[in-house]
């Protein structure tokens, strides 16, 4: 009997210790969304106080539209995560189950393109979006629209391999069948496969919209006007704007905006972990 | 719903939209061509093209799939890529922006002198036989005349109205403009030359004064030169973007163009000493910091897997507080650990009792970066390696076991090498993803510290791509043609390491 607790109190010991570096920086936030002081200081580790303060600034302070940053987030990241698993599996499917020449390269080149990380281009995404700007002023530089044309691109090499791989793992008789029963390349996609795929479709639209809420730099180097922010460029801008005095709200704001994407991630975990394990690494 | 797939009611649906998506995109390359976007236009056209020939002829069917994924990856990945080159070939910086006829006509503009007379006078804005004029008062002189882009009309002294300034404020043949026109009118009229000699005209300063001017550099487009027409010096294409006086490279006119300048970004991070030496001191921390990264990530989720490879009690809980750093959007964790580290307020000060000055120390910054990235780091590899630790048959170990191996020998000697096995492309891929991890440098450090008096750029934990970033957007000289070689090079260094890793998780021989 002594000798199990001995042979598992290692185990307790590490997990604990681990778990609390895990939890010190998010209980931190969490006190100072609640205190009044402003800063992410570390007075004691049982607050003396619950202030709403920094909720009531929130919301209620016209010099932060924290609300319309969030909304801004979520339309970018909605319409991001619908649109791009769309266009996906539709390549996705093509890639999986269509025979034609070129697929070998086309494959090849898919996965040359996934490679280059989207951030080494940004100077020419900037220049060219610059231009667009030029002729077309509403899908341009510093408009939401553009921002969403950028991500759909950039999401696509990522997504088409990332669903690719999904589509194999279903089995082709269903959509075999189809076939022998008259039914057209783009029936069978929309009426076999798209229903049949709807799961894995959800899985990695959500895992699009977690990455696109958190994706930073283009936001910030699109999205110059106050009221056109996302919700990560907001805070950020915020905090680096009067250091320290701002931190409550900044606290407060960080775990609203944060609370709906640890949940999915939570709940999600399972076919995240798989998909790791797949070789995409989370952003 | 199926009535929206097959059918007339489809078909009706479908040339609607084609038709309405292809109207818009060949507005836009109109506009596009009309402000002289020629690159943007014809690919706008040829997406036109491509999208109705696809979706209403049966030329190809996999293309129907394709060409929306196709248009998005190629306007804004491939496009983009391809642009860089180009880019990378220019002298493409602040100072050599914009192309070389807007770059004479600022130069042109630029090259407006008082003449050495210093002559000016009281004006008054208006309109002369429909054109833009001024009513100019030659006060000593008891002068008046009105001037226009081309002509210059003496007006009788008689003829005129003064104010109580002895300024001319109406004339015949010429309507001043009202307060409110005034208020409207806008900074065209500081460029506008009006005549006043054969070599001289006046140009505006405020809507009040007139400078007699002269335009200091005259353009020959046959030759391609600009000439000073005080000093006769003579300035020509150097080559590089500017115009330069022959015998004195460093006199160039401001602004100049962007050029093509071929390899030489690429061979100045060889040869030129200020480039390289920040290049390479930057290039040695990305390397430490990644593998560093790759380590103790890896070490701390391994050890954590191991010690949780057992249903002890609580594990479920230990399991979901442990994945919590993995799951909180990184933007906002990061900026977290920033504000912990702050000298004065900061927690981690406040918690060890110390007063370290984080950020301003070279090597207290990388030690922080190191942390809070194996903070964000380690549940992943504590998920990957407890998922891989169940595929290890457990054959394999009982077999040692039996064979009298301790717990120490079977995990270095068995359970390690296969872990490793397993992980080696993921291990790969977290370096190549952490040799980019922007986002860490740029929210937690900047970069910094560095040494500003030094005119550096580099900090001491900046990574190639957040340097890279800074030469670009940085708050000095942008250099974009120079950004661009060294992205090119970063991109060749991680896609070689990526098609490493790919190739020892065998992905490439599923169709190779």
């Amino acid at each position: 009997m002594k000798k199990w607790l001995m042979h598992d109190s290692w185990r307790h010991i590490i997990a604990v210790a681990i778990c609390l570096f895990s939890l010190f920086p998010l209980y931190l936030v969490v006190i100072s969304s609640f205190a009044s002081s402003g800063s992410l200081q570390l007075t004691s580790f049982i607050p003396k106080e619950i202030s709403f303060k920094n909720y009531h600034l929130l919301f209620n302070n016209p010099a932060i539209p924290y609300l319309t940053w969030v909304k801004n987030s979520l339309i970018i990241a909605g319409a991001v995560s619908v649109l791009s698993v769309m266009i996906g599996s539709a390549s996705a499917f093509a890639f999986s189950r269509l025979a034609f020449r070129g697929r070998k390269t086309g494959i090849q080149l898919l996965l040359l393109v996934q490679m280059f990380p989207a951030i080494l281009a940004i100077s020419a995404v900037y220049v060219i979006m610059e231009r667009v700007y030029s002729f077309a002023p509403a899908i341009g530089l510093g408009t939401k629209p553009g921002l969403l044309l950028v991500y759909l691109g950039g999401a696509m090499g990522v997504n088409i391999w990332l669903l690719k791989g999904f589509v194999d793992s279903i089995p082709a008789e269903l959509d075999e069948a189809a076939k022998i029963d008259g039914a057209s390349e783009v029936q069978t996609f929309w009426l076999i496969f798209v229903p049949l795929a709807a799961p894995v479709l959800a899985v990695v639209s959500l895992l699009s919209f977690i990455g696109t809420f958190n994706e930073f730099i283009l936001a910030r180097l699109f999205l110059v006007d106050m009221n056109n922010r996302t919700v990560a460029v907001g805070l950020q801008q915020f905090i680096g704007g009067q250091y320290s005095q701002n931190w409550g709200p900044f606290a407060a704001g960080s775990i609203l905006a944060s609370i709906p994407i640890v949940i999915i991630f939570l709940s999600l975990q399972k076919y995240i972990v798989s998909g790791l394990t797949a070789g995409s690494v989370k952003g | 719903m199926t009535f929206l797939i097959r059918g007339k009611i489809a078909l009706v649906l479908k040339v609607i939209i084609i038709t309405l998506i292809s109207s818009v995109l060949l507005m836009l390359t109109q506009s596009a061509i009309a402000q002289h976007q020629y690159v943007i236009g014809a690919f706008l056209a040829l997406t036109v093209l491509l999208i109705t020939l696809t979706y209403l002829t049966k030329i190809s069917i996999p293309l129907k799939f394709f060409i929306p994924g196709i248009l998005l990856l190629t306007a804004f990945v491939i496009g983009p890529i391809l642009y860089t080159v180009t880019m990378s070939g220019f002298n493409y910086k602040t100072g050599n922006i914009i192309s070389k006829q807007e770059a004479i006509t600022q130069v042109k503009a630029r090259a407006v002198e008082a003449t050495p007379e210093g002559i000016s006078f009281d004006i008054k804005l208006g309109k002369s036989d429909g054109k833009d004029a001024i009513l100019v008062s030659d006060i000593p002189n008891l002068k008046y005349f009105i001037s226009t882009e081309d002509s210059r009309t003496p007006v009788n002294a008689s003829d005129v109205t003064l104010n109580e300034f002895g300024v001319a404020v109406s004339a015949p043949n010429f309507t001043a403009l009202t307060d409110a026109e005034l208020a409207n009118a806008d900074t065209s009229y500081s460029n506008f030359h009006f005549k006043y000699d054969e070599t001289g005209f006046i140009s505006l300063e405020g809507f009040d004064a007139g400078v007699v001017s002269q335009q200091v550099l005259d353009y020959s487009e046959s030759k391609d030169q600009f000439t000073n027409v005080l000093t006769g010096a003579i300035y020509t294409d150097n080559g590089r973007g500017n115009y330069a006086l022959a015998d004195d490279k460093t006199a160039i006119l401001e602004p100049g163009w962007r050029a093509p300048i071929w390899f030489e970004n690429y061979t100045k991070i060889l040869t030129d000493p200020r480039v390289r030496a920040p290049l390479v001191r930057v290039f040695i921390w990305t390397v430490v910091f990644a593998l560093a990264t790759v380590l103790t990530t890896f070490a701390l989720g391994l050890l954590l897997a191991l010690a949780l490879n057992k249903p002890i009690h609580g594990r479920r809980i230990y399991r979901s507080i442990l994945v919590l750093p993995y799951a909180m959007p990184s933007v906002m964790s990061i900026l977290i650990w920033g504000g912990m580290f702050n000298t004065e307020f900061g927690a981690i000060n406040t918690l060890f009792g110390t007063h370290v000055a984080w950020f301003s120390d070279p090597n207290f910054a990388r030690v922080a970066v190191i942390l809070v990235n194996l903070w964000l780091g380690f549940p992943y590899f504590y998920l990957i390696s407890s998922g891989s630790l169940q595929a290890i048959p457990s054959e394999l170990l009982e077999a040692a076991a039996i064979d009298g191996a301790n717990p120490r020998q079977i995990f270095r000697k068995i359970t390690l090498p296969l872990l490793l096995q397993i992980l080696s492309p993921l291990l790969i891929a977290s370096f190549a993803f952490n040799f980019n991890n922007f986002n860490l440098i740029y929210l937690l450090t900047g970069g910094g510290p560095r040494n500003e008096l030094d005119g550096q750029i580099a900090g001491a934990t900046d990574i190639l791509i957040s340097y890279t970033y800074k030469i670009a957007f940085g708050a000095g000289t942008q250099d974009l043609g120079l950004a661009s070689a060294i992205s090119l090079i970063i991109f060749v260094l991680v896609a070689s390491i990526s098609l490493y890793g790919l190739r020892k998780s065998k992905v490439l021989e599923t169709f190779a």
